[in-house]
């Protein structure tokens, strides 16, 4: 038997010497070589899961993340954010005549005052946001709406957009500069802010319209045709206006040339599309003041509306939202209590598998003693 | 693990990124371990036959496994979709401009969705080569590289319609609140995973889990039982060389090739392991 199985080997032996001697062109010996890398004998690190490396690092972990949870919390509790809602819904809402009476091809706007006060002061910037709910800029034709080669200044685009565009692509037989469902559906209430001082009379506050809009956006996504020149009304010569605007895109910022045509920044901010039906756009900038008086005074305000843009029919809401900014971003506390609650969950499993361990451990030692 | 998000019935993700997902981003490391691992090595699987049993029986590959990673991969992407929906949810970015915007989100669920899953490879990997490294880092590497690529100005200069997430990856991932969304969503999609795996693995521990646990011990009773035997062939050889001096000596022995064929039982050579030593030792397992 052995005898048998040594001589196998040997004759294998015999077998590939022979034959590598034998024969010119003899057949190769299939064997693997013996790299490390084939013979899989490659240096390696071969952890295992043991209770030293798993319940230290479910503590640290627990310890890392709680206090995250905690400063991500405090942070949130201490922006300050302010939310009008200014739709008209109910009848002693201030805009319910403008809600009610609205319709497309009315040519006067319709102005309404929404009177509210901020409890605290406002330090440093001030951003001003306007909210809609249940807009679903998430929807898949509403996304693929666009036409990016247009809207980067393309002229042939200029002139013949996308299919993609489509109902909104052409409109009395000339191209819709810019085209699409999302360009058509631009938010163009205008929003302005007083503040009453104690003797009654109306400061208006300033709003800055610019960098509102991403870098990378207005610079290199948004382009006019023709470059950035004066003659904006030349450039989008035998184009037509958005079905549901009143202005033509070159009229949006007649006073500015470096936020008319594509590059308007509020036009821009509309055309990042929102991930969520309950979204924010970042509308206007109340900087700082130069001295230490907060930016927002607490007390009585005034936001005067030019009700312009529809939402009842989808029952949509608009607001107003007036929010400082800390280096987490707005108010939201999801994430701090997220932290706060895994490393709870974290710590207190570690608990438990320690014990679970140690009553196994003696267990599992015992019955591994070979021979 | 590629999850569409169909809550808004838009694509969650760029369409590059799903392409490119299958291809380069998941496949390498995964490759690896089915090629490469080595959870016993070639010597302890054959000292140990029962390791051979889990494949006998189809406790490794059945329905109830199918299911468990079915379950398992609807939780990860229920979790790599709804820790970042609440955090985008009534957020602003770090600047005050551009809050939760789609492309931002997309950037944020796909980053989560690399790390997890090349983490989740790295907790199934126990036999870490330098290959192995190379693939698990190569590929997150990888990702980022190609995403920050084609969210770049450039490449919208020359294609506008293909590649529209321009500026996507450089707003989103410098902002802290965003890279701790990450942390948290791969977070508790591992924890969870690191915690089923121990509690198994300490509880009803399975064979190979057993011989890897004692492998180091196991490994130096190789060793040992190795060393004896060299002792005792120079023992003899010594012993024959005296008696050699003195008596007739075991010449006769060497020649006629009687002292090859028949090898006493003590010495272990590398035909016997096979047939004596797991009747022996399988027992004992």
């Amino acid at each position: 038997m052995m005898a048998s199985s040594y001589n196998a080997k040997e004759e294998d032996g015999h077998h590939s010497g022979s034959s590598s001697h034998g024969g010119a062109g003899a057949v190769k010996s299939k064997k693997p070589d013996n790299t490390a890398f084939k013979q899989q004998r490659l240096p390696a690190w071969q952890p295992i899961l043991t209770a030293g490396t798993v319940l230290p690092a479910f503590f640290v972990i627990g310890l890392i993340f709680i206090p995250i949870g905690i400063g991500l919390y405090v942070t949130s509790n201490n922006i300050k954010e302010y939310e009008v809602d200014y739709t008209g819904v109910d009848m002693s809402s201030p805009c319910f005549n403008c809600a009610q009476n609205f319709s497309w091809n009315s040519t006067t706007s319709c102005n309404c005052s929404v009177p509210f006060t901020l409890e605290q002061p406002f330090e440093s910037n001030v951003f001003m946001y306007y909210g809609l709910s249940n807009f679903y800029q998430n929807h898949r034709r509403y996304v693929k709406s666009r036409d990016d080669s247009q809207l980067n200044g393309d002229r042939s685009s200029l002139k013949n957009p996308s299919k993609e565009c489509e109902p909104y692509r052409t409109s009395d037989g000339l191209p819709i500069a810019p085209c699409g469902a999302i360009a058509n559906s631009l938010f163009n209430d205008t929003l302005e802010l007083y503040y009453i001082d104690a003797n009654g009379s109306r400061t208006a506050i300033p709003l800055v319209k610019k960098g509102i809009a991403w870098w990378t956006d207005k610079h290199v996504k948004f382009r006019n045709p023709g470059g950035n020149n004066n003659n904006l009304t030349a450039a989008f010569q035998g184009t037509s206006k958005p079905v549901n605007w009143r202005k033509p895109v070159y009229e949006l910022d007649p006073l500015d040339v470096d936020n008319n045509g594509f590059i308007n920044e509020d036009f821009i901010v509309w055309m990042r599309t929102a991930a969520l039906p309950t979204f924010r756009k970042l509308y206007r900038i109340i900087q700082k003041k130069a001295s230490m008086t907060p930016t927002l005074p607490s007390g009585k305000y005034v936001l005067e509306v030019t009700y312009n843009y529809p939402v009842r029919s989808f029952e949509g809401r608009k607001r107003m939202i007036l929010s400082t900014i800390s280096w987490m971003g707005g108010k939201n506390p999801f994430l701090g209590i997220a932290y706060i609650t895994v490393g709870s969950v974290c710590f207190f499993l570690g608990v438990v598998l320690l014990i679970i361990h140690h009553k196994y451990d003696n267990r599992n030692n015992s019955a591994d003693i070979p021979n | 693990m590629l999850q569409l998000k169909c809550l808004c019935l838009q694509v969650a993700y760029e369409d590059w990124f799903i392409t490119l997902y299958n291809v380069c981003y998941s496949s390498l490391p995964v490759l690896l371990v089915g090629l490469l691992d080595q959870d016993v090595n070639d010597k302890l699987s054959l000292k140990f036959p029962k390791l051979y049993l889990p494949g006998q029986q189809g406790s490794l590959f059945n329905y109830r496994n199918f299911f468990i990673s079915l379950f398992h991969g609807i939780f990860t992407s229920l979790i790599i979709f709804f820790i970042p929906y609440g955090a985008f949810l009534q957020t602003m970015g770090q600047d005050g401009e551009a809050p939760s915007d789609y492309q931002s989100f997309a950037v944020v669920t796909a980053s989560s969705l690399i790390i997890t899953v090349n983490l989740q490879i790295s907790l199934d990997t126990s036999y870490w080569t330098f290959v192995n490294c190379f693939a698990v880092l190569g590929s997150i590497a990888i990702y980022f590289g190609i995403m920050f690529d084609i969210h770049s100005a450039g490449i919208h200069v020359i294609f506008p319609s293909a590649f529209t997430f321009t500026g996507a990856a450089s707003n989103a991932l410098r902002q802290p609140y965003l890279w701790l969304t990450i942390i948290l969503t791969v977070g508790i999609s591992l924890l969870p995973v690191i915690c089923i795996q121990f509690l198994h693995k300490s509880i009803w521990p399975s064979v190979g889990d057993k011989v890897q646990r004692n492998r180091k011990k196991y490994e130096m009773e190789e060793e040992e039982k190795k060393k004896p035997s060299a002792f005792q062939r120079g023992q003899r050889s010594r012993r024959s060389a005296y008696a050699f001096s003195h008596s007739r000596g075991y010449a006769d022995l060497i020649a006629s090739g009687r002292s090859i064929r028949r090898r006493p039982t003590a010495r272990g050579g590398p035909q016997d392991s096979i047939r004596e030593v797991p009747q022996r030792e399988a027992e004992n397992i």
